[in-house]
Parts: C-alpha cells; structure tokens; sequence
C-alpha cells in the first residue's frame, strides 16, 4: 500500500462551528416568515391561529412522544416546530382543529418518532401528514370550498383546480406577476412566490438546504411543463404558471430539501429534484390530482436510499485481513 | 445554546403558540358573512363554483336578488335558499322543480339572454 496520506485529522482542541440544529430550525421558521406573514395578511387571525395550534400541537406530540418512549426530551431542536409549521403553511386559513391536531399527530407521530426521530425518518413528515389528511379527507384540501367566505381582491377560484377543471381557458383570469406576489387563493404560506424564493435563496446563502435540489426541481417541473405546453398549447399551461401555483416554489425551497429524506451527493440530488419536478407536471397534467407536488417529494423520498447509491468511488484499496 | 436553554425556548414557544392558537380559533371562528361572497354547489355532473357577488355588485354583473330569488317581495328581505323550496328530489319537493333544474333554469335562460355569458356545461361544472 502506498504511503499516500488519505485523511489528516489534527488533535484536540477543536474549535466549535456554533452550528446547532435548533440554530437550523429557527433559521427555517425565519425563512418561510415571508411568505408567511402575506398568509397572515390575506386570511387574519384564523391563518395566525392555524399556525400557532399546528407548532405547538407538533411541540406537543413530540414531547408526549419523548415521554412514553422514554427517551431524551428532543423538542428543544425545534424539529417538530418546523414540522408543525410547514403543514400549516400546505394548509388553508379554514382548517378545522381537530384536522390540525390529527395532521400534526401522523407528522411527528407516524411521520417522524416510530421510525426513530430525528434524521431517521425516510420521507418528509409535514408530507406524510398531508397526504393522508388529502386522502381521508378530501374535502379539507378544497381551496375553493375552504375558502368561500373570503373576499380577496384578485380571482380567488384555486388556479390549479380551475386549471384541472376547465383547462387552459381559465389562464387569463390570472397575471403571472400577480400570482409571483401571492395573488392566489391557496395555503397559507404556499401563494406568495417572491416571499418563498427570498426564504429560499436564504436558507441557500446559510448553507442550510442545497440548491442543487431547489434548481433541479425547478428545472425539472419547467421543462417537463414546457414539453407539454409545446407539444399541445390548447390543453396544456405553460411552465411559468405550473412555477408560480399550488405547492412548486414551497416545495422547492422548503418541502423536497428535507434533509432526512433528501440525497446528500451531487447526481442523486440532481436525479431527486429533476425527477421530483418531473413527476409533479406528470400528476398535474395527466393524472387525477390537481397538484402533484406532495405525492411526487413523496414518491422521490421512497426512492432516495437507492438513489444515494450512486456515490463517489471509495479512494484507497480493499485488503483483505487488513 | 446550551441544550437546557433550548428546552426551555421550546417549552415557552409551545405554551405561547397553544395559547395563541386556542384563543384565536375560540375568538375568530369562521364565520359566514351576511350577503354569500361564492358558493358551492354541489353536483354529481361536477361541482358549480357561483361567484355570488361578482354577479349582485354594481362593479360585476349587477343582478338584483329578486333576479334569482323570486320569491324575495320587500327589498331588505332576506332570500330564501334554493334548495329549502327546491328539493333534491322533485317528487318531495314543494315547488314544481328539483334543485338541479331550477339552476338548469335560472342561469342558462339568464346567460343565453345575456348572449356573452356561457351556457355550455363545462364552462360552469367541474369535469376535469
């Protein structure tokens, strides 16, 4: 075997980064204020309320979770805070408690804690929660019927639902500059696309998701959008209103770069995202779902172990009896 | 921050937010508003998502409820709902029509009077 020097490592002491995960959490909370606050604005006390009952629900959960299992106290990480406030944001302003309390309860409960808690759980659990609330109760994820008493001063019928529905006749109703200002009817946090993109630019510039992941979804969801736009302009929309409605931007920058459930190196995370974004236009444009953004994360998450095969060739050499 | 510090930011966020939360749906319930602003109307052929006041307000269409709600006599009277005289089921109901035909009826002869108000089901029901 050659000399060659594989890994240095110097002694003790060593200097801590100051990096903490609870520092990561609340630096996500902080991320996702934008496009928060525009939320809060347009639905009031009810989205407010929303908010702050799914935190500390998942707060909650996580602690009676610590308890039983008897384990260490971990919501001092602000994990299950962020879980708690990145279904709230999926959710519209009119969701009832008890679905709140039941959404966060499969996020931390079945999403997060059996599988082990935090880092081992194999999908996002803001998603798990999502799409069994979307699928036990369909109706709960109706913008269109959750939101039928708010009188807002742009188009408020479900771009994505009016989309699904009576196809790309209902595109003028909308400017695509006002939907990038959150000119939509939707989640509480998922409309205002300027406020998503600074929250996620952020978290890029403080190194806390990778926007490798981010800029393939993006790509991915655009392209694939853009083929069928081209292919059939009459039946399908173009690119820029897949980016700017229902979960794309909230998904790119906070939902698919879960770092439990996401891959760590380059090509896996550039097959995650693109694969993501791809399927997401696949589910919205041929298949029964308005929006794909939730089950296709989900579907990347199921395959994120064996995309994180593909990975760097070990250097060095195998020796056996070594 | 120290591992206890952090607990204890957490336990203080959960109380404050459980607090926030309980008091603002107590406080803020969802409240329908006096005159609908849109309503759903459900249908097995797709549901109808009626902008109510872009077609009563003066900015929108303009309707007057006695327009729709023809058994509105005094101005300030509040309309009676559809479907408490027109039942699902026409053999049950009071009126002479069922829920599904006096819609049929109302905003198709309405549109095609209009002559630019669409009178094609797909343009109100949801198919996709």
């Amino acid at each position: 075997m050659s000399n060659r020097k594989l890994f240095v490592s110097s002694h003790a002491p060593y200097w801590h980064s100051r990096r903490s995960i609870s520092g990561r959490s609340y630096h996500i909370m902080l991320a996702a204020l934008p496009a928060l606050v525009m939320g809060f604005y347009h639905y009031g006390a009810q989205a407010i309320g929303l908010v702050a009952l799914s935190m500390s629900s998942a707060i909650i959960w996580e602690f009676l979770m610590n308890v039983l299992m008897k384990r260490p106290t971990t919501i001092g990480d602000g994990n299950a805070a962020v879980i708690g406030l990145l279904l709230a944001m999926l959710l519209p302003a009119t969701t009832p408690w008890w679905a709140i309390l039941v959404g966060t309860f499969m996020a931390v409960v079945v999403g997060k804690q059996i599988f082990g808690g935090l880092g081992c759980n194999p999908l996002n659990p803001s998603l798990v929660a999502l799409a069994i609330l979307l699928l036990s109760w369909e109706s709960l994820l109706d913008f269109d019927t959750r939101l039928v008493n708010y009188d807002l001063p742009f188009h408020m019928a479900y771009p994505l639902t009016a989309l699904k529905n009576f196809g790309v006749s209902v595109i003028p109703n909308y400017s695509l500059f006002g939907l990038f200002m959150g000119q939509q009817s939707g989640g509480i946090g998922t409309a205002f696309g300027l406020g998503l993109i600074i929250g996620g630019l952020y978290l890029i510039w403080r190194g806390h998701i990778r926007w490798e992941i981010s800029l393939s979804f993006l790509a991915g969801l655009f392209l694939t959008a853009l083929l069928f736009n081209v292919s059939d302009p009459g039946s399908y929309a173009n690119p820029v209103f897949h980016l700017l409605t229902g979960y794309t931007l909230i998904g790119a920058f906070f939902l698919a770069t879960e770092d439990s459930s996401s891959p760590v190196n380059f090509i896996p995370m550039i097959i995650y995202g693109a694969s993501a974004g791809i399927l997401t236009v696949l589910i919205r444009n041929i298949g029964a779902f308005e929006d794909g953004v939730v089950l296709a994360i989900l579907m990347l998450n199921v395959a994120n172990p064996i995309l994180d095969k593909i990975r760097p060739k070990a250097m060095g050499r195998g020796m056996e009896h070594a | 921050m120290e591992v206890r510090k952090e607990r204890i930011v957490a336990y203080c966020l959960g109380i404050i937010l459980l607090v926030i939360g309980i008091v603002s749906y107590a406080a803020f319930p969802e409240r329908s508003p006096e005159e609908p602003i849109r309503i759903i109307l459900k249908s097995a052929a797709g549901n109808v998502l009626l902008d109510m006041k872009e077609h009563s307000s003066e900015a929108g269409y303009g309707y007057e409820c006695v327009d729709c709600h023809h058994e509105v006599e005094e101005p300030d009277e509040r309309p009676t709902l559809c479907r408490e005289c027109h039942l699902l089921d026409k053999d049950e109901s009071e009126a002479e029509i069922n829920t599904e035909d006096a819609f049929h009826q109302i905003c198709i002869t309405c549109h095609e009077e209009d002559g630019m108000a669409p009178v094609d089901c797909e343009t109100c029901h949801h198919m996709g």
